[in-house]
Parts: structure tokens; C-alpha cells; sequence
């Protein structure tokens, strides 16, 4: 061993596969077996390929431990060292612990790969058609659709990361399991841990404290549970435990946070009053001092609120100021509240502490009404529309109080439209209007008389007029238009859709390559071109052979301005060869 | 089966309105022409309207007479009604319905002022009174009773740009109450009232011949327009949205719009004549950012 390049994190020996005595080894980045007498290893796995591991059930004779691995195949190792059955537990728990802190690693870094993939695809419907019709069918490569299709996704979600945040049910997904004998067994992953870490900032500050100096990992998650910590409503009677104490830290940090205040006076509820009534008439200042209910239980529950959303707003400041930092207890107990974004000019005057000299605190104060007023000018203030009026400024107000009087003239023109081009022209009448007056009065004392034959419509002008108002009359031009659409079935336009859809998206990258100014443009436009010409032959000649049978009015009018696209492209493609040819000679 | 019956009472207790607004004004370039069309016309409009009755025991109907000095209600009548006689093979809805617009319409051309020059017909009045009736009958509905109301105005006047304003007016109003406004041109294209249409949902419909007139009404008018997506009808031509300048009544494509009062110019002007908003003149644009200069103007 001494001339492989890993480390070795763990060797034990007495360990059979397969019925061969030999040692196992738990290396950086595999686990291997190899076996008595023999100068070459076995058995390899690395750690990306492995998906978990079992061990076999208490109670069993054999004492084992299987790997399984990604591709379905299983490793069995079998303990048998002669010292005993315990000896034997105890070798499996080594080897079964330290690949439990070894295997996430590598775990979440070859399921993230396939995760992204399909996470994009299943945002992304349309990309999802596009990898069906382009990956699926050929056309193209996966690492080219990934490598040049998706990039712009692929990118785009790098950048959209964001930290994960704690379930607020993870304690309660704990759930502890009896090991037979009266005792609660808890399996603790990493996952569990850095949540516990992140909503207890005491316990991280004691596990860095005892772990591994004074007590083992085990020893301290077990004194954890046993304390009952976070079972507890902050009561701080009781016996001395290590986290007695996380409780009066807790408080001490949370009376530090209300002293320190919210910081932006727009925001700060203590800075508000609230008057009911107008100014004159005898209203006593607004007695802030709330009576208190004196329900011990109501306080304890109000401060775990109030500590939680404390808790909530730090982690959203620190990662909003330092996405990649990660959340220092420490610093957080004890440290001040981030500065809210808005606040300007008051950014040295932030860094203030709970320790605050009284001169500090003066000129703190005779600085906010300042910074209120700049922020409320800001708001109110546009440049197209020039300086606001203050109420300060008598002059300046009653003079544009003056020129803002509204007056409108010539209000007629908003009731007219246009200008009619034609007016009633009396030269083609036949008579004048008041003849055309009487005869209609002529007319209409006829209209009563029964006697009289009345004409409603003849037929013939019946008939010129259903002519018009059907499909192919002189009303109907618009008609021919709303029928193409008809004749197409539904499954053929979806189809055609998806077409017009990846042939743009090939067609995209293929034009993005002129002008083919290097030789990296050169080299994939050949590979673009090659790639149409396998779209075409893999997509479009299959759905114009069943067109031209199945739809027999449109036949190949269907596909046309497709196969002009690529005839455009085919065409642009040879004049550059052409041209290269020439250039080369 | 259900279903089928749910739907049966739904058409039962459904009332289709058909208001009818009838130009009558004898400056329309056909009557000109031959007085005897406006008799046509209204035989074929008469027609119409009792072929609309006679699709559905609860349908409505009303007729209104636009002409140039007033409009009328020429049925229903709000109080008397006309005597009827026993007329052998028609049916008495029918006949009343005839009796009643023929009386009326004779006596408004009996005692209309004489004119001597062409005027204006007063079809936005005329359409705000129907508008106003389908508001009234729409309020005093039994409860549980659904109305479906529409407009069907048959006119061969010019347009009316001195009614410009009323005529916006009643086509939004008509889209807000969910009125369909529908167009029978019998002479001339009509954009103001294509507008009207387009915006309402209406079939706007220039007649060639005159003579078929009722085969048009029948054909392309009769059916609801909640049926008429189901059939092919005449596909609505573009309609002209443009807006006319302030200063020359023209329609312009690209123009000027005071940011105070809205009015519309084609030429660019430091000072609005409509509300004398002084303009800001626009210089060349900054290269650096946005500097902050003071200023009294606006725009």
C-alpha cells in the first residue's frame, strides 16, 4: 500500500468475501478488499457509485455489512473476527459509521448533476419537447443539446441558488427507535445536525466546546436528548446540565437584540405614537408601559416566539450581506443587527452596540429626523417633474398655486370627430327635398290599406343576395382562411408545432455562426450543418410522407415554408464553402 | 337527461331584446332617389322584427325612428294601444306589431318640419334611448329571468362627426352592459359605427342591393349572437381606429398628445391651445445619466 496515492482512512482486517479471507480497506475516495496473500486489490468500489449501504438485522449469527451500488450490484462483507461476537459488532459499527460520514459527500455531488438535468427539463416544457425531438430521435448528442441548447439554462439556475432553509418539523421527524432493552436508539445524519446547529447557536457553541476533548459524539447528542432542551419552555430551574445554561444565554441574547432596537427609524414601532384624538383637546400622551398579565406561561411562550423570529431575520440579514458565509453562532449571539438597506448616511452610526456611550446615543437621535426627511424627499421626488412644493415655502406656493388654475378653451373640439369628406350633394336628386317630403307622406297613407299589393322581396334578388352571403360570394372573401385551419387534424398542428420549434432552435444557432471569424465558428457551422441535415432526414421527411397521405387537399403545402428554411440555410452554407474553397486556392 | 332539462329551462326563462333603430330621415341619399325605397324598407324591417318574435314565445321587440328633428318610439306604444280588427290569416301579435309602427311612422311624416337642405339624422340620441330602454326593462325584471338585449340600426345617412362624442359614449356603455350593437349600412361604410360593432361584439354589414334587403336582415341579423359563433357569417372588415387632430379635424397616425388634457395634435406646438400647458422643449438627449435641473414646465 505504501505506493498508492489515497490515504488509507480505516484498515480492518478479518474480513471475508465470498467465502476468501482478506482485509477491507475505507480509503479518500473508495472502499476495497483484497484478499490474504495476494498483492492486488479485489474488490473496488468508489464512493460515487455506491447508493447505500445495510447492515444485517441484531440477533443474526453473521455479522455483516452490504454496499449497494448504483448499477444494481451488491458487495456483502462478512466480519469474523475470532475475538467474539462483540468484537465482530464493533469492527461492522467502525467501518459502517466512518462510510456513513463519507458517503453523502460524494452522493450529493452525482445526484445534484442528474438532479439539475432534470429539474431544468421539467421547468421547462418547451426544452423538454426540444430534448425529445432533437436527443431522443439522434439528431443530436446529450453533451451537445446540454453543451449548447441548455447552456442559457443551465446558467441561468446557477445564479438563482439560494440557501435552504430549516423545516420547521425537523425535530419532529427525529423519531427514535427502541433497541430492545428499554433504551430509544436516534440516528443523527448531517442534515439533522446542521439544523439543530442552526436553530440552537448555544449547542453549536458547546458542541465545539466539548466535542472531541471532553466527550465523544455520542456522549454529547446523548446528553443532548436527555436534557430535553428543546422540550422545554425556557424555565431555568433545574438540575446542572452543560445546557442549563444555552437557556440564559439565549436570554441574555435576546434582551442584547431589544436593546439594540430595529435600527431604521421608519421602522422602529417604539418610535410611534399614536394619538386618537386631535391636538387641543386634552389627550394624554400614549402610555406605552403595557400592564403585564402576569401569566407566566403567556411570557414564556411570547419570548420563544420573539427569540425564533430574531433567529429568522439574522439568517435572512446574513445572507443577504454574505451569501457565502456560513452562520457563526458566535457572532450571532452577540453581535449587532444588520443595518437595513434604506438607511443612508446613518452607515457609520449603525456599527452602535448595546454599549453605547449617552453622547452616542444624542447624536444618534438628532440625526434621525434629518434622515427621515431625506428618505420621505426621495420618494417624493422625480426628475421629469422637478423639485416637489414644500409647505415651508409660502412664496414659491402661492405663486404656482396661481399657475396651476385649470382652464380649458375651444371645448367643443373633443365632441366633434372628423371632418366628413362627402357631404349630401343635391345635384344627381331627382327632386328637391320638400317634393321627396310629401310624396313620403303620399306613401304612407297607403300603408294601412289592405288592399294594396304589398312587394317584401322578389326572388330573384333573394337569390343574388344568399349568393353573396355564401362561401366564395363577394361578403365572403375572409372565409377561405377560417377553413384552412379546419382541415389540418389537431395531432398534425401540435406536431407541426413542435417542428417549427426545433428547426428554429437549430436554425438560431446555425445563423448565430456568421460571420465565421474563427476557427471555432468554422467548426460548428459544419457541425450545425450536419445536424440540419439529420433533422431533416430523421423529422421532417417522415411527417411530409404522412401528410401527403393523410391530408389530401394540403399535400406538401403544409411543410413548404419549412423546406424553405433549410433550403435558405443549405444555400448560405454552400456560398461560404464555395467561397472558403476560393480563398484557400 | 338532466342536463338536457336544465338546459330546456334555461332557454325558457331567457328573453332575447331586439331593438330596432330605424333611420327615417329623408336626406338619405336612397330615399332622395326614390321615395318608394323607404316604403320597401320598412315592410322588410317589419318583417324582421315578427320573424324575431316568432323564434321563441318570450323574445321582445322594439322599434325606434331616428330622423332628423326627433326620435320615437314607434312600438310599443307606453299607454293606448292601436284598435285591431280581425285580420284572416295572420296572427294578432303580428298584425299589432304592423298597425302600430305603420300609424306611428305615418303620423311623424305627416307633421315633420319641411327642410330644405340635407341635415344630420340623430342616430346617437336614437341609440342612447335604446339604451336607456334596455336599462329599464333590464331593472325590472322577475327574478331569476335572464335578458339577452341587442341593437340592430339600419341607416344610409353620412356620418355624424358632430355626434362624435355621443356615439363613444354609447358604444362603451353598450360593452359595459354587455349590448351588442349591430350595423345594417344601406348606403354608405360607416367607420364610427364599425367601431361600435367591433367593440361590442356586432356583425356590421354594408347591403350591395337594396332590393334583398330582408334576405340580408334574415340571414346574417336573426340569430343571437351567442349562437352566431357557430355559424359563417361575413368576416368583420378592418375597422379605422385612428383619432382626428385637433387643429384640422383629420385622422393621423402619429401625433401629439397634450399630457394635461389629452388633446390630440399633428404638429408639435410649445403651448397647448386647449388648456395653455406650456411644453418643455425637447433637446437632445442627455449622454451621461439623468441630471436633476430644476424647471417650471411640464410635459
Amino acid at each position: 500500500m505504501t505506493t498508492s496515492s489515497e490515504d488509507v482512512l480505516l484498515q480492518m482486517g478479518e474480513v471475508r468475501y465470498k467465502k476468501g479471507d482478506g482485509t477491507l480497506y475505507v480509503m479518500n475516495e473508495r472502499v476495497a478488499w483484497m484478499a490474504e496473500h495476494r498483492d492486488t486489490v479485489t474488490v473496488s468500489h468508489r464512493y460515487a457509485d455506491i447508493k447505500t449501504q445495510k447492515i444485517s438485522p441484531e440477533g443474526k449469527p453473521k455479522v455483516q455489512l452490504q454496499v449497494v451500488l448504483h448499477d444494481g450490484n451488491t458487495s456483502t462483507f462478512h466480519f469474523v473476527n475470532r475475538q467474539g461476537q462483540a468484537a465482530m459488532l464493533a469492527d461492522r459499527d467502525k467501518v459502517k459509521e466512518l462510510l456513513q460520514q463519507l458517503l453523502p459527500n460524494f452522493k450529493r455531488k452525482v445526484d445534484k448533476d442528474l438532479e439539475d438535468k432534470n429539474r431544468i427539463l421539467v421547468e421547462n416544457p418547451n426544452l423538454l419537447q426540444l430534448y425529445k425531438d432533437l436527443v431522443i430521435t439522434k439528431v443530436l448528442t446529450s453533451d451537445e443539446f446540454w453543451a449548447t441548447h441548455a447552456k442559457d439554462h443551465a446558467l441561468k439556475k446557477m445564479g438563482r441558488s439560494q440557501e435552504i432553509g430549516v423545516s420547521g418539523a425537523f425535530l419532529a421527524d427525529i423519531k427514535p427507535q427502541t433497541d430492545g432493552c428499554n433504551g430509544l436508539k436516534y440516528n443523527l445524519t448531517s442534515d439533522v445536525i446542521h439544523c439543530i446547529f442552526k436553530t440552537y447557536p448555544a449547542v453549536k457553541r458547546k458542541h465545539f466546546e466539548n466535542v472531541p476533548a471532553k466527550m465523544s459524539e455520542a456522549e454529547f447528542w446523548t446528553k443532548f436528548f436527555q436534557s430535553h432542551y428543546f422540550h422545554r419552555d425556557r424555565l431555568t430551574a433545574g438540575t446542572k446540565d452543560i445546557f442549563t445554561e444555552c437557556g440564559k444565554i439565549d436570554d441574555q441574547a435576546l434582551k442584547a437584540a431589544v436593546q439594540q432596537g430595529a435600527g431604521d427609524p421608519l421602522l422602529d414601532l417604539k418610535k410611534f405614537e399614536d394619538v386618537p384624538l386631535e391636538e387641543g383637546f386634552g389627550s394624554v400622551a400614549g402610555d406605552r408601559n403595557v400592564v403585564n398579565s402576569g401569566n407566566i406561561v403567556h411570557q414564556n411562550m411570547i419570548k420563544r416566539f420573539n427569540q425564533h423570529s430574531i433567529m429568522v431575520l439574522k439568517t435572512c440579514a446574513n445572507v443577504t450581506s454574505a451569501p457565502s458565509t456560513m452562520t457563526n453562532g458566535t457572532n450571532n449571539a452577540n453581535g449587532p443587527v444588520s443595518q437595513s438597506a434604506y438607511t443612508n448616511g446613518m452607515n457609520g452610526k449603525g456599527q452602535a452596540t448595546a454599549t453605547a456611550t449617552k453622547s452616542s446615543s444624542d447624536q444618534v437621535d438628532k440625526d434621525e429626523p434629518q434622515s427621515k426627511k431625506q428618505r420621505l424627499m426621495e420618494k417624493i421626488h422625480y426628475v421629469d417633474l422637478g423639485d416637489p412644493i414644500l409647505e415651508g415655502d409660502d412664496s414659491a406656493n402661492g405663486e404656482k398655486a396661481k399657475s396651476k388654475h385649470f382652464e380649458l378653451s375651444k371645448v367643443e373640439r373633443y365632441l366633434n370627430g372628423p371632418v366628413q369628406n362627402s357631404m349630401y350633394d343635391n345635384h344627381n336628386d331627382p327632386m328637391s327635398l320638400e317634393e321627396v317630403q310629401y310624396k313620403l307622406v303620399r306613401n304612407s297613407e297607403s300603408w294601412l290599406n289592405r288592399n294594396v299589393q304589398r312587394t317584401f322581396i322578389c326572388s330573384k334578388a333573394a337569390v343574388n343576395a344568399l349568393g353573396e352571403l355564401s362561401p366564395g360570394g363577394s361578403m365572403m372573401r375572409g372565409f377561405q382562411e377560417q377553413s384552412a385551419g379546419q382541415l389540418v387534424p389537431n395531432d398534425f398542428q401540435r406536431e407541426l408545432r413542435h417542428l417549427y420549434l426545433s428547426l428554429s432552435e437549430l436554425l438560431k444557432h446555425f445563423w448565430s455562426c456568421f460571420p465565421p471569424t474563427s476557427e471555432e465558428l468554422e467548426t460548428k457551422l459544419q457541425r450545425m450543418h450536419e445536424t440540419l441535415q439529420r433533422f431533416k432526414m430523421a423529422k421532417l421527411v417522415p411527417f411530409e410522407n404522412r401528410a401527403m397521405h393523410e391530408l389530401s387537399p394540403l399535400r406538401s403545402s403544409l411543410t413548404q415554408h419549412l423546406n424553405q428554411l433549410l433550403r435558405t440555410a443549405n444555400s448560405k452554407f454552400a456560398t461560404w464553402k464555395e467561397r472558403k474553397l476560393r480563398n484557400t486556392r | 337527461m338532466e342536463a338536457d332539462q336544465a338546459a330546456s329551462k334555461e332557454a325558457e326563462s331567457c328573453i332575447d331584446l331586439l331593438v330596432i333603430v330605424l333611420d327615417t330621415n329623408p336626406s338619405q341619399h336612397f330615399v332622395r332617389q326614390n321615395p318608394q325605397n323607404l316604403t320597401q324598407i320598412l315592410e322588410a324591417v317589419i318583417a324582421f322584427g315578427n320573424a324575431h318574435l316568432m323564434q321563441k314565445a318570450q323574445n321582445k321587440l322594439a322599434v325606434v325612428s331616428c330622423s332628423h328633428h326627433a326620435t320615437n318610439f314607434l312600438y310599443p306604444l307606453p299607454r293606448r294601444q292601436v284598435e285591431l280588427r280581425q285580420v284572416d290569416g295572420q296572427y294578432e301579435a303580428f298584425n299589432l306589431v304592423e298597425k302600430t309602427v305603420k300609424q306611428q311612422l305615418g303620423s311623424i311624416l305627416m307633421n315633420a318640419p319641411r327642410l330644405s337642405a340635407p341635415c344630420e339624422s340623430l342616430l346617437a340620441g336614437s341609440m342612447s334611448m335604446a339604451l336607456c330602454y334596455i336599462s329599464r326593462l333590464q331593472r325590472n325584471l322577475a327574478p331569476g329571468v335572464k335578458m339577452h338585449s341587442r341593437i340592430l340600426v339600419v341607416t344610409g345617412s353620412n356620418e355624424c362627426a358632430s355626434q362624435y362624442m355621443t356615439f363613444m359614449n354609447v358604444f362603451f356603455t353598450a360593452q359595459k352592459l354587455g349590448i351588442t350593437i349591430d350595423t345594417c349600412a344601406l348606403d354608405k361604410t360607416l367607420s364610427l359605427l364599425q367601431q361600435g360593432c367591433d367593440i361590442t361584439s356586432g356583425q356590421f354589414l354594408k347591403v350591395t342591393q337594396l332590393d334583398g334587403l330582408l334576405q340580408y336582415l334574415l340571414w346574417v341579423f336573426l340569430p343571437a349572437p351567442q349562437i352566431r359563433h357557430k355559424l359563417v357569417l361575413p368576416p368583420p372588415p378592418k375597422v379605422d381606429y385612428r383619432a382626428s387632430c385637433f387643429c384640422h379635424r383629420e385622422l393621423i397616425d402619429i401625433g401629439y398628445v397634450c399630457s394635461v388634457c389629452l388633446s390630440v395634435f399633428c404638429k408639435y406646438s410649445p403651448i397647448c391651445t386647449t388648456c395653455h400647458t406650456i411644453f418643455k422643449n425637447p433637446g437632445p438627449l442627455p449622454i451621461k445619466g439623468k441630471k436633476k435641473k430644476k424647471t417650471d414646465k411640464q410635459m
